[in-house]
């Protein structure tokens, strides 16, 4: 359909985006790497427990580890080989997660689930929850739990806004796949009943809302180039005008939210019967020698895929596993790439952020720019003098959705988000004590 | 890749706006007022501005350097200690100066403007804390100790004279009659245009030429530095409170008559479109959310425009640093509710 122009919302910032750097080279399928390392954590909620030993053979996209409990997605071999070992090792989050190592063996056997000709909804969720597909936009959350929504839901939102600077793989898919994505799109909305079908693309990608209009069930929002504009709540305001409450989910509204990815990944589970162990991020950053848009198998090694773009052509001031709003600082290169990684930036120290933080001038710009309406700064204020409960009360903390727009504004350079976090970490901690 | 690789939480990328760059902004929206200052009342406001600016930094330098132990020692750190300061300075010091030299008038002492100055920066602002922790505003608490020590309600006329238009009645209705030439000048009556341009107008150094006040106010508002409806907000509430209240000098002589022809003049007299414009929105002083700024501003042009009409004085400094006061409990109870707030509400 036609295109029509988003709404506007209060709030957001509006950071130099940076794309020219990787927008314009097509994606490109990275050979296997010598060993893979899968996160059994691939997704919100528990980790999954490993089906495999070391030792054993394994094809490429078979299950090596089976999801556990409701909240937690199966995980496949992103390579054919044998599963050299099976051990814990912290990720760049922090936490210690379980990493099984699979040597690469060429020209191995694939694995595939038998193709569905004209699904059914019942037929459509189980094979999303069978191939292990969870939101490919950052958060992670299994996509099997959201088609299975308690309330009744009539829209499908498709996210093709990518309002992260630097990150590409999602434009250069919705240029390349945009066939694929309205049909994953078709299927997801059939499982859901859904009738409407949306997609918001921010209007810096005028190429992709172009290809998008043809489709006459798929309705076309040009988004506001505003960050962050692809927030849940924030996207869901601009397309439908539909403002989500507090403590409360999409899904009560009849909104379902997912991203392109997560469209060509449900498209390809089947249509070909994939599980999702592959997918496509973008390696860029002004300390890369060839800013690039990659197909990657899940658990190839930072090193590796830094090494296949020509290595880095200055010293990083920062690497950074994501966006450079919300993604993790990586201390060295030894780290594996998740289901959840969109992008791996080599940020040089012109791009970085390092200042060192001035006082707070309580200019009150991180409240006018919030996207959820919080007042980050009295977070700041009260958890520095270790008042939690007050710091959750006057900054409503717990709304609180990390975008990074406050700190991204302050002039002073406030380590904000990291007040957010810890003050977060300890209303849990007084939780879980209660 | 080697250990220079820094590890801090997102966002990894900021914007470039810093502490002294907006401070510097800020000193170049002063400019033209300091300028307009300097061709109405001569070398006097030169030496009044750089006194007033080189007594602030010098005051923060002091103060610096005794708190960070440059003396002890024998003043073995005192090389670090001032490369320190150095890396630390952010030109606030220098706007408080800035600002306090153009809120005086010109007939004030070299050495009235220093202890001004110096009360200004170590009393109101470090001893709280410095930078982003002083709860009142230093200028304007450094003009209200000066007002009360050294009774500066004197003021001088402008060099150039009123432009002499016929019609010039307002100073009356204004209450403030300070603002005509007290003695020797020809120039009684005073229009409009001679208050925007400040031409025959006693008063304030940076106060008195009103168009190099609005062209700061745009520079301001076009950087972003403030936001463009705040003066704007105040000064319309002002005037129409000003105007309301002079509507009741007119009971006698039949009815109340809201004379909207003094709404300019209102607005263009005295120190409030200066106050409106730099003081007021000062970051540290005054309200975080936008709630509590709209409540603040309507509250000190209400304020300004009674005390104004009561005591026929120049208020704007006592009202900021009255207000200043009140800037923490606005904060604490004025919260901005969260986004989808309502819906919930509706919910329940």
């Amino acid at each position: 359909m036609k295109a029509v122009k988003g709404k506007y919302y209060f709030g957001g910032v509006h950071p130099k985006g940076c794309k020219e750097l990787a927008s314009s080279s097509p994606l490109e399928t990275m050979p296997d790497p010598e060993r893979v390392a899968v996160s059994t954590l691939q997704s919100l909620g528990n980790p999954a427990v490993p089906a495999v030993s070391a030792g054993q053979a394994v094809k490429e996209g078979e299950l090596i580890a089976k999801a556990d409990g409701a909240i937690s997605s199966d995980v496949f071999a992103s390579v054919a080989g044998t599963v050299e070992e099976i051990r814990e090792e912290t990720a760049a989050s922090g936490a210690k997660e379980t990493f099984i190592v699979i040597k690469t063996q060429s020209g191995g056997e694939k694995f595939r689930f038998p193709v569905l000709n004209d699904p059914t909804a019942e037929e459509i969720k189980e094979r999303i929850r069978d191939c292990g597909i969870v939101g490919l936009g950052g958060a992670g959350f299994p996509t099997a739990v959201k088609v299975a929504p308690e309330t009744s839901v009539n829209t499908l939102l498709i996210n093709g806004a990518e309002c992260e600077p630097y990150l590409t793989c999602d434009h250069r898919l919705m240029l390349e796949k945009t066939e694929e994505i309205v049909r994953g799109a078709r299927y997801l909305a059939k499982a859901l009943n859904a009738t409407e079908i949306i997609i918001g693309i921010e209007a810096n990608k005028p190429d992709a809302i172009k290809l998008f209009e043809p489709y006459e069930d798929v309705k076309v929002v040009i988004l506001r180039k505003q960050y962050p504009m692809g927030g849940e709540k924030q996207l869901i305001y601009v397309t439908t005008g539909k403002k989500v409450g507090l403590g409360k989910l999409p899904a009560d509204y009849g909104v379902v939210v997912q991203n392109v990815g997560t469209c060509f990944a449900v498209c390809e589970a089947v249509e070909q019967g994939k599980p999702l162990y592959e997918r496509a991020l973008t390696v860029s950053g002004k300390a890369v020698k060839e800013p690039k848009n990659l197909w990657v198998k899940v658990g190839t090694s930072v090193k590796d895929v830094v090494e296949y773009c020509g290595g880095e052509s200055e010293t990083p001031k920062k690497v950074v596993q994501g966006g450079p709003m919300t993604g993790v600082a990586m201390a060295n290169y030894d780290n594996y790439t998740h289901k959840t990684t969109s992008g791996i930036l080599l940020l040089s120290a012109k791009e970085a952020a390092a200042d060192e933080p001035t006082p707070c001038l309580n200019c009150g710009k991180c409240a006018d720019v919030c996207p959820m309406r919080l007042m980050p700064m009295n977070t700041a204020f009260y958890s520095a003098a270790g008042d939690f409960e007050a710091a959750a009360k006057y900054g409503n903390v717990s709304y609180c959705i990390e975008c990074g727009a406050c700190e991204y504004v302050c002039p002073a350079k406030r380590p904000l988000i990291q007040a957010i976090r810890k003050t977060k970490a300890e209303l849990r901690k007084t939780k879980q004590g209660e | 890749m080697d250990n220079t690789v820094v590890i801090s939480t997102p966002p990894h990328v900021k914007s470039k706006r810093t502490t002294r760059g907006i401070m510097i902004d800020v000193c170049i929206a002063l400019a033209p007022a300091a300028i307009a200052g300097l061709v109405f009342f001569g070398w006097l406001a030169l030496m009044i501005e750089l006194v007033a600016v080189a007594a602030c930094v010098a005051t923060e330098f002091v103060y610096f350097f005794i708190a960070n132990k440059g003396f002890s020692n024998k003043c073995k750190d005192a090389g670090k200690v001032c490369l320190r300061w150095c890396k630390q300075f952010d030109f606030t010091s220098v706007v408080t100066g800035l600002i306090l030299a153009l809120i005086l008038p010109a007939t004030a002492k070299w050495y009235e403007v220093l202890i001004g100055s110096i009360f200004a920066i170590a009393v109101v602002k470090m001893l709280f804390g410095g930078t982003g922790k002083n709860l009142v505003n230093p200028a304007a608490a450094g003009r209200v100790f000066m007002f009360l020590s050294f009774a500066l309600t004197t003021y001088t006329a402008a060099q150039i004279p009123a432009l002499n238009f016929e019609s010039g009645i307002f100073t009356d209705a204004t209450n403030l009659h300070w603002l005509l030439p007290s003695e020797g000048n020809p120039a009684t009556k005073i229009t409009v245009l001679d208050l925007f341009l400040g031409t025959g107008v006693a008063g304030c150094i940076g106060e008195t030429c009103k168009a190099a006040i609005l062209l700061g106010y745009v520079y301001l508002a076009v950087r972003n530095v403030i936001k463009w409806w705040q003066p704007l907000l105040f000064i319309a509430v002002f005037g129409f409170a000003a105007v309301f209240m002079s509507g009741f000098t007119y009971i006698a002589s039949g009815g109340y008559i809201y004379n909207m022809e003094l709404f300019l003049p209102h607005i263009f007299s005295g120190g409030v479109l200066f106050g409106a414009v730099f003081m007021f929105p000062d970051y540290v002083t005054s309200p975080k959310g936008v709630y509590g700024q709209i409540i603040y501003y309507v509250v000190a042009a209400l304020l300004i425009a009674i005390l104004r009409y009561f005591t026929k004085l120049e208020v704007t400094s006592f009202v900021i640093m009255l207000l200043n006061l009140f800037v923490p409990l606005i904060d604490k109870y004025i919260i901005q509710k969260p986004f989808g707030y309502k819906k919930q509400k509706e919910g329940k």
